[in-house]
């Protein structure tokens, strides 16, 4: 492979960067809040979250993507590509988070809250200095497995004409007309990525265990 | 005309992209279910070159994302001679990606297994293959249930990349047809809905066996607890 | 040589046996008449259990030879080849063995664990397979938990259950490692009565164990190991009142 098609190449990989840490940096907090409003049983919302969680976690990206970036126009919001990837990637993301975050916090041991609330703290005082520290720990493995789950399903952006990581190779192929090697090294730049994350995952892992709540 | 009864007009095309994933789904599933349940046992042959060679392309599978690995299989292998059309590329995708995720749940699984139970089954004379059919394998499948009912789901999910590789499924015939009959909310609305009824079906399965191994004492709170 | 029907059920002949650089069975030989109970005794880590699993071939011995009614197992009669899996399940399923932890098979219910091994091995029908099972179940006193499964039962039933599993393949000898350790104190005695009632009706036994009293009244022989060798061969009244070693005495000692 030659100079620019390596250049090709990591223009890719950077879109599929950017795109992926932003949907990642979002989806994380959207996540937790999903969880919360849930938890706090309010009526309709609470319904309407579970709908939500349940249909994102069953509809491929691909299918989201697609239907996202031809939709919105047509209700008046304009998108460009690159928003509707990344709103699509971040309500994908959302619906598996908030599950993490919901375990995490179900999990929380009620007697730690009744000894906060006993000693006159507010409900928001409480989740800040004492819950969210915790459940944060506790959440952060199925966090960073999302994330690898959010890489891997990444490439589906490229159906509506993003040049990522996989499409680049596309790109490449069609002047060099070795459409292998360009796809060997995205394989690769992909395995570094999400191998990083894996043993991210595993220290996290044992850093909650050792909580062990 | 509303844009519903467009739709209904040619349901054809989104049905025979449904039926197309259902097929795609279906086999693969069932096919990387029966490939995974061969691949653990080599993972699990000890620290010889062949478990360790299975391993590391397990592990490497769970780093890959799918799509790369169908490019590869559809548009990198016509390099080296080797030329799969759409959808027998599809297949090969699914199926060995999938077994390599089915394996490694099937491998930690048998890690929580308590030994005693299968030198009791050799001991009454069941050959190693026997005994891994009859005692190991349904006990996997009891406790796994869950974890196995999430990557199947994500199998019917993986189907939806073949329409980037040219195969007609689902999310490529809604696609389709948006675009031919401008009724964009519509196709896909009804795409996402088969997908969301077929998980809806898949979970409602695996809550079956998650019924019989409660009742078995094997459920995924209690499989923890040991008497 | 003899061409009658074999004399012994089980003939260990100069069995030896390390693990890691410790042997733990020195040219062990030992003979277990058809019908005889024989009760291994000695302490902790003597090498009982190692013995118990030669014999079945869960362990593997680095020298000597094991023959189950006049036939080997493990190595094939020319005295070279090693058994291949098929062969050695077959002579495995004349020997049956009911282990410390019962190791029952969790996904299937009583009937099932005692049905399943005659059904997949043996090639019994299912309804002769289900016959037999009852009529076990009802001899270790467990008919009315045939449709449950083991995690709800106790030590002593779930043992009783694994008797009748191994029963349930008519083998020419029975195999028990320490089938009471596991076990509350309460509930040994109901283990220790079936174990009984099997060798009062002339059951092949050899029986690995800490009961002295059982090894006692059931035993035709006890074999005394103590690192490794067999120290003393006698009958019970002989063992128990006039212990010919040091080793012995002192084994015994622990327990009057």
């Amino acid at each position: 492979m030659d100079q620019a098609a390596l250049h090709t190449l990591l223009l890719g990989a950077w879109t599929t960067a950017w795109i992926s840490a932003v949907a990642i940096a979002g989806g994380v907090p959207l996540g937790l809040a999903l969880a919360l409003l849930r938890e706090a049983r309010i009526p309709v919302v609470g319904h309407i979250i579970v709908l939500y969680v349940s249909l994102g976690r069953a509809t491929p990206l691909v299918t989201l993507v697609l239907f996202i970036f031809v939709g919105a126009p047509l209700l008046g919001i304009p998108l460009d590509r690159y928003t509707a990837a990344i709103v699509t990637l971040l309500l994908n993301t959302a619906a598996f988070n908030a599950e993490v975050w919901r375990a995490a916090i179900r999990s929380f041991p009620h007697e730690q809250v009744e000894a906060a609330r006993a000693a006159g703290m507010t409900r928001a005082l409480i989740f800040r200095r004492i819950m969210l520290p915790q459940i944060w720990i506790t959440s952060l493995p199925g966090l960073v497995n999302e994330m690898t789950f959010l890489i891997k399903a990444s490439p589906a952006i490229a159906v509506i004409g993003i040049v990522d990581l996989t499409r680049v190779t596309n790109r490449i192929s069609a002047i060099t007309y070795e459409p292998l090697p360009p796809i060997l090294v995205a394989a690769a730049l992909y395995m570094v990525a999400i191998g990083t994350l894996v043993r991210l995952q595993r220290l996290l892992d044992a850093r909650a265990r050792r909580l062990a709540m | 005309m509303n844009k519903w009864e467009i739709l209904w007009n040619h349901r054809e095309m989104i049905l025979g992209g449904f039926k197309s994933t259902l097929v795609l789904f279906g086999v693969s599933a069932i096919a990387a279910f029966a490939l995974s349940s061969l691949i653990v046992l080599a993972m699990r042959s000890g620290r010889g070159p062949f478990g360790r060679v299975v391993r590391g392309v397990v592990d490497g599978m769970r780093m890959l994302p799918f799509l790369i690995y169908a490019y590869l299989l559809y548009y990198g292998l016509p390099s080296l001679g080797i030329r799969f059309d759409a959808w027998t590329a599809g297949f090969i995708a699914l199926i060995t990606y999938h077994a390599a995720y089915f394996a490694e749940i099937l491998r930690g699984t048998w890690a929580t297994l308590s030994t005693g139970q299968a030198e009791a089954a050799r001991a009454h004379g069941f050959t190693t293959f026997m005994m891994y059919r009859r005692i190991i394998l349904p006990q996997l499948v009891l406790r796994a249930a869950p974890v196995l009912g999430n990557q199947v789901i994500i199998c019917l999910k993986d189907t939806a990349f073949l329409s980037i590789i040219t195969v007609r499924e689902l999310t490529a015939a809604a696609s389709a047809v948006q675009s031919q009959y401008f009724i964009p909310f519509e196709a896909f609305i009804v795409a996402i809905g088969l997908y969301w009824l077929t998980s809806m079906l898949i979970e409602a399965l695996v809550a079956r066996i998650g019924f019989a191994a409660e009742r078995k004492g094997l459920g995924y709170k209690r499989a923890a607890v040991r008497r | 040589m003899d061409t009658s029907a074999p004399p012994f059920a089980v003939e260990v002949r100069n069995v030896s046996k390390s693990f890691a650089g410790i042997e733990v069975l020195r040219d062990v030989c030992l003979n277990v008449a058809h019908g005889q109970t024989v009760s291994v005794l000695g302490p902790s880590g003597s090498g009982k259990s190692t013995l118990l699993r030669c014999i079945n071939w869960l362990e593997e011995p680095d020298s000597g030879e094991i023959l189950i009614a006049g036939v080997r197992i493990g190595v094939r009669a020319d005295g070279k080849t090693h058994m291949p899996d098929r062969e050695l399940a077959r002579m495995r399923a004349r020997i049956g063995m009911v282990f410390q932890s019962f190791n029952l098979w969790p996904h299937l219910s009583v009937i099932e664990n005692v049905t399943e091994a005659p059904i997949h091995v043996l090639g019994m029908a299912k309804d002769e397979a289900i016959g037999r099972a009852e009529k076990l179940l009802e001899k270790v006193g467990i008919s009315e938990k045939r449709n449950a499964y083991p995690y709800v039962l106790s030590g002593g039933q779930k043992q009783r259950v694994g008797i009748a599993r191994a029963l349930a393949m008519n083998p020419e000898v029975i195999l028990f490692d320490e089938p009471t350790s596991a076990l509350d104190p309460e509930l040994v005695g109901e283990v220790l009565a079936a174990m009984r009632a099997l060798a009062e009706e002339g059951m092949t036994m050899v029986v690995v164990t800490h009961e002295m009293a059982f090894a006692r009244d059931v035993s035709d022989e006890i074999v005394f190991i103590d690192q490794g060798c067999v120290v003393e061969r006698q009958s019970p009244e002989a063992f128990f009142d006039r212990p010919q070693t040091a080793r012995a005495r002192q084994f015994l000692s622990r327990y009057t």
